[in-house]
């Protein structure tokens, strides 16, 4: 019932015993309170005066208030519990993601990821506060209940010791009923469901076949499938909370009666009577509590399941090793580095040798294997297995931090985030001046922006502000790269695909100074850029096909020549 | 407070409370009902054992309450789980009615949707907004009601007994019933506005950066950014241990004001029903063990009241939305059909002298273009991001009005044939949508009444059929969401197959090339140019791939045509075009 994971959470077991504590304080409170009501009723019975009561009465305000004063420091204390151990997953949550990077965000989607980050923590949160304190209270409440009960009257307290378990396993049988007829009916219901936001989504296209406005019944008569379907399933699916209430209801009916003839038969008296109808209802409540906020509870628990589980994934952290700055006579050469996603057949394997401040050339087909090249050499894909050579310095992997950080990654669409266009540009070199700034700006040919914004540097950009073109963005790329120089190896993913031809024109006079005294990795299918390579690569079906300068590969009449043919249809 | 004057000025939720007056009455007197039963249980159970304490002669005297008590234990649970049966589908009928409005807010001004929200998914916010509204139902509105019903039930019952003690009861519950709920508004309300503030940001935030996460890594600065958010969240947390205290107080005082209602009963009990072992003492025990089931239905008010500000964005979004749904004056002065009917090909658009800008814009979008097409020529259409591509298809498709000059086909301006635009017209964007159905489905969303066979016919001209028989359940095989199943190529190509059975004579293709590479994108284009050979075709493309299949190519710039001219000739004579096509192709 109780996950194990929350146990591991730090102060988990003192909370835990503190709950204990006070819920046991609690139920005798809740006893306490019955005793002294009833006391004073059955004493008003008897034709005592009212005066003589308000002893009975201001103990039983005291008693009342005191249940209530256990229950509001539980929360209270639980509250507190819950926040911290939230905040403590979600910071672990987050370092793991920001340290291994797009391997867990694109395996999650990244809006899950944010959505675990924020909301999912929340509702972990609202798991921890709850479920524990109802779990304490089932367990705990009612059998202190059940002695007091015993006390007065031994048989009333082992008829709803019986019920209880009857109780239990009606609504679990039920409950198991329901859940297998509900989940039968939920492939439809999500259809169904998602129906409307489909709809929504592709309004533009019903605009276009000129289906729009007919689409409204559609719309109209979905949504009443929706709704019957909707009912069907909640009739059968609250069928378990219905059989707990008829039960326990019934159950106080039937201690009432139970009672009222023990009372006719003069075998038991008003005090006890009253003191265990009063109390039957609070034997109940614990577990009704626990079965009300139970899918609340749900919802928790799977995104705790969720997060632990990317909190478990494993990072393959390879030995750190230290590696000296790249250079002009450095020397990499990689043999037979291997990998193969999932399901899918092609195994790449890739053998390349890369010298000192070369321009290379990666080109192929989609599917060829190009992306996964640049991704391994990112060091966000690790290899099944590899030999590398850096200097002479063997490494498995490129995962490591003294290769990630003398690389510059341009992809096809380079992130600019949501800050003003000089932190954006100053990004991986936080302490650059402002002459350095203007100096970027100007080598890039960010100038007309930086004259077009309203704030000129200053200006918000990015997603949900002013948003950037495509060209734009890549020459924010280029600027953060020409900041930094102390970074000497740039990977590029397709950095034009995205682009039209004037602006691709325009940004590779941009960018070929930039490149010199560079180790460049250059992935592309626009073949013009190969002019201006040192080394070409070719890759087909996930192998090395071609390796060599752009001159020989044209002598070869190879994979090349026949690339340049599949592509040159203009 | 905000959420009254929001209130005040609604239009998503006010008109539909009549809609279905007898079943939300209904669903109110069954909530009524389930306490009201709970409150009898245990009434009539103290009223039994009271009397049988005072030992009746007869069993029979305390044969009615025994059978009423057997009653509303069974009544309790029965009411309740109709009642939830019936506010939902209620709500649920509710909310089919708001649906079906919202969609058609959105569809007038579908095209422009994706341009004017750019950012998020803007469209499944509004589908979670009117799940809002379902919840404000369901967890504010009903228990508050029925708290409020069950109030006056219990003030106007006591009347009878005594005025002065009704009076009594009026305040002390009005304390949970009125007072309460407002100061939790009150107290709450900034606090949860704030707390609200902070998620978005922090929302936004974490979105933008796990989307640069790997600028994050490579810059090693990852943990940075960790303990950044982490003291943004610290306000979050101070906020959220703010209002959980308040809740928790609230909880506690209001267990403290039921503890004086018990108090006051058991007095007032005793002064109403004097006796001595039965008589009328026998009521006591009654009217005491009631208050505990009812008080139920009060303690949930305040709570309730509290959670309203969670539904405030979702009622002000909806609001804001429909306050443009003024219709859009029509100054069409002939029928569309009617003048759709009388078009007959062959086709022939023209552009004259057409200039536009947006209402806000300073300067014009597009000026001065002329054009003219002949039914079953290719234009290709090339341009800078910006430089008024995307405005000049919203043109000719005549979903905007040019601020002068004419777009005409046959002589009918575009604009006036509104929605039977379609029936000349199609298009096909940079991702086309697929819906979440099956292949099939998807496909007649061009032609509802196409046969099979006919679905096959167009499947195998854009080089489908093969791959579509090889599915599971071929045409009945569902695309999954947002046409997933498919690679980019193929989405295409089920998307020219729609445009196929749609059988219009003008095509509009929408930069449909952008991310696939040149050889699949080289057999794309063929593709569409050898399939709608015959119709007009307007191609909006960024690079040079393909160009050579079309008639014509113009260049546009900052609103105005820079180029113009075929392929071919272009190549001979024009010097920047050369240029162009050197770059592209490189020099091998």
């Amino acid at each position: 019932m109780l996950d194990k994971k929350i146990m591991e959470i730090p102060g988990a077991k003192q909370i835990l015993s503190l709950l204990m504590l006070l819920t046991l304080l609690q139920s005798v409170a809740i006893i306490g309170q019955t005793i002294t009501i009833s006391r004073a009723i059955v004493s008003l019975w008897n034709g005592h005066p009212l005066s003589a009561q308000i002893s009975w009465l201001v103990w039983f305000v005291l008693l009342y208030l005191l249940r209530h004063l256990c229950i509001y420091i539980k929360q209270q204390r639980l509250d507190k519990f819950a926040s911290q151990a939230s905040q403590e997953i979600r910071n672990k949550l987050l370092e793991k993601v920001f340290r291994v990077g797009p391997e867990i965000t694109q395996k999650q989607g990244t809006g899950n990821v944010t959505t675990m980050a924020l909301e999912g923590i929340d509702q972990v949160e609202d798991y921890l506060s709850l479920s524990l304190s109802k779990m304490i209270n089932m367990i705990l409440i009612p059998f202190v209940i059940l002695i007091a009960i015993a006390c007065f009257d031994w048989k009333a307290a082992a008829f709803l010791l019986v019920i209880l378990p009857v109780d239990v396993i009606f609504m679990i049988i039920l409950g198991y009923a329901a859940q297998d007829k509900a989940d039968k009916q939920y492939a439809s219901y999500q259809i169904l469901a998602n129906h409307f936001v489909d709809s929504l989504r592709g309004i533009d296209t019903l605009k276009f076949f000129g289906l729009s406005k007919k689409y409204g019944h559609s719309i109209f008569k979905t949504s009443e499938k929706f709704r019957k379907a909707t009912i069907s399933t909640l009739k059968i699916a609250i069928l378990s909370t219905f059989a707990l209430d008829f039960f326990t209801t019934l159950s106080i009916a039937v201690v009432a009666v139970f009672l009222g003839l023990g009372l006719i038969n003069g075998t038991m008296l008003l005090y006890p009577a009253l003191v265990i109808l009063t109390l039957s209802p609070e034997y109940f409540l614990p577990i009704r509590d626990f079965s009300n906020d139970y899918h609340a509870t749900l919802n928790g628990k799977n995104a705790f399941g969720a997060i632990n589980e990317i909190l478990d994934y494993d990072e393959q952290l390879p030995e750190p090793q230290e590696l000296p700055q790249w250079d002009a006579a450095s020397q990499l050469t990689i043999t037979n580095m291997q990998h193969s996603y999932d399901q899918a057949q092609q195994v790449n394997q890739f053998d390349l040798q890369l010298h000192g401040f070369q321009k290379v050339g990666i080109v192929g087909l989609s599917g060829s294997g190009k992306s996964t090249l640049i991704n391994l050499l990112s060091g966000f894909l690790q290899p099944d297995q590899a030999e590398i050579s850096y200097n002479g310095i063997a490494l498995d992997s490129f995962k490591q931090a003294d290769w990630q950080k003398q690389l510059i990654y341009i992809p096809q669409v380079p992130y600019i985030f949501h800050q003003t266009l000089r932190e954006n540009i100053v990004f991986y070199q936080q302490d650059a001046t402002d002459e350095q700034v203007a100096a970027a700006v100007e080598t890039v040919g960010l100038t007309d922006l930086v004259a077009d914004l309203p704030d000129g540097l200053e200006t918000v950009i990015g997603e949900g502000a002013r948003s950037l073109s495509g060209g734009q963005a890549q020459r924010i790329a280029l600027a953060r790269a020409f900041l930094d120089q102390s970074r000497r190896i740039i990977l590029f993913d397709e950095p034009t695909a995205h682009l039209d031809i004037e602006t691709e024109v325009e940004l590779k006079e941009k960018m070929l100074p930039l490149m010199e005294n560079h180790l460049v990795i250059f992935a592309t299918h626009r073949l013009h850029w190969l002019n201006e390579m040192d080394q070409v690569v070719v890759l087909d079906h996930g192998k090395v096909a071609e390796a060599g300068s752009l001159t020989e590969l044209k002598q070869a009449d190879g994979a090349l020549v026949k690339l340049s043919h599949a592509m040159g249809r203009i | 407070m905000k959420i009254f004057s929001l209130l005040k000025n609604d239009t998503w939720i006010k008109p539909y409370l009549t809609k279905y007056g007898k079943t939300l009455v209904l669903a109110l007197f069954l909530g009524f009902m389930t306490f009201f039963c709970g409150g009898a249980l245990m009434f009539n159970s103290g009223y039994l054992i009271s009397r049988s304490a005072s030992l009746p002669e007869n069993i029979l005297v305390v044969y009615v309450p025994i059978v009423l008590t057997r009653a509303f234990g069974i009544g309790r649970p029965v009411f309740r789980y109709i009642e939830r049966l019936t506010s939902h589908n209620w709500v649920l009928k509710l909310t089919s009615e708001l649906r079906l409005r919202l969609y058609n807010v959105l569809e007038k001004d579908a095209v422009f949707f994706k341009d004017k929200h750019q950012t998020g998914d803007i469209l499944g916010v509004f589908s979670d907004d009117i799940d809002h509204i379902q919840n404000l139902y369901l967890r504010t509105v009903f228990p508050t009601i029925v708290g409020w019903l069950l109030y006056a039930v219990i003030v106007i019952a006591l009347g009878f007994f005594s005025w002065f003690f009704a009076l009594a009861m009026l305040l002390l519950l009005g304390v949970l019933t009125i007072l309460m709920p407002l100061v939790a508004l009150l107290v709450n309300g900034a606090k949860q506005e704030q707390q609200k503030q902070i998620k978005n940001k922090l929302y936004g935030g974490l979105t933008d950066n796990v989307l640069g996460v790997s600028d994050w890594i490579f810059s090693q600065r990852g943990q940075e950014y960790v303990s950044q958010h982490d003291a943004q969240e610290g306000q979050l947390r101070a906020v959220n241990h703010e209002l959980k205290q308040h809740e928790n107080l609230r909880n506690l005082l209001v267990q403290l004001v039921v503890a004086v209602v018990t108090v006051v009963i058991v007095c007032w009990a005793a002064f109403q029903f004097p006796g001595n072992h039965g008589g009328a003492a026998n009521w006591i025990a009654a009217f005491v063990l009631v208050i505990f089931p009812i008080s139920d239905a009060f303690t949930q008010i305040p709570g309730a009241a509290a959670e309203t500000d969670i539904y405030q964005d979702s009622l002000s979004r909806l609001n804001d939305l429909s306050t443009d749904e003024a219709p859009t004056k029509q100054e069409t002065v002939a029928d569309p059909k009617q003048l759709a009917a009388g078009l007959k090909a062959p086709f022939k658009l023209a552009v004259n002298d057409l200039c536009f800008s947006y209402p806000d814009g300073r300067r014009n979008v597009l000026e001065n273009i002329d054009l003219s097409l002949e039914q079953g020529q290719k234009l290709a259409i090339l341009g800078r991001s910006g430089s008024g591509k995307t405005t000049l298809i919203h043109l000719l498709r005549g979903d905007l009005k040019p601020v002068s000059g004419q777009i005409t086909l046959n002589g009918v301006p575009v604009s006036d044939l509104g929605d039977e635009i379609s029936q000349f017209v199609g298009v096909i964007h940079q991702a086309p949508y697929l819906f979440n159905t099956t292949v099939r489905n998807n496909l007649k969303i061009g032609d509802e009444n196409a046969t099979d066979e006919q679905l096959w016919q167009v499947l195998e001209r854009v080089g489908l059929a093969e791959m579509i028989r090889q599915l599971p359940a071929g045409l009945d095989t569902p695309v999954d969401e947002a046409g997933q199943r498919f690679s980019g190529g193929e989405r295409h190509r089920l998307a020219l197959a729609r445009i196929l059975l749609q059988d219009v004579p003008l095509v509009i293709l929408d930069e449909p090339t952008v991310s696939l590479d040149p050889v699949t994108e080289q057999a794309l284009i063929e593709t569409f140019v050898e399939v709608l050979a015959g119709k007009t075709l307007i191609w909006v493309t960024h690079h040079l791939q393909g160009l050579s299949l079309m008639d014509q190519v113009i260049f546009v710039e900052d609103g105005e045509l820079k180029l113009n001219g075929s392929p071919a000739q272009l190549a001979a004579e024009n010097e920047y075009y050369q240029k162009l096509l050197r770059i592209d192709r490189g020099s091998f």
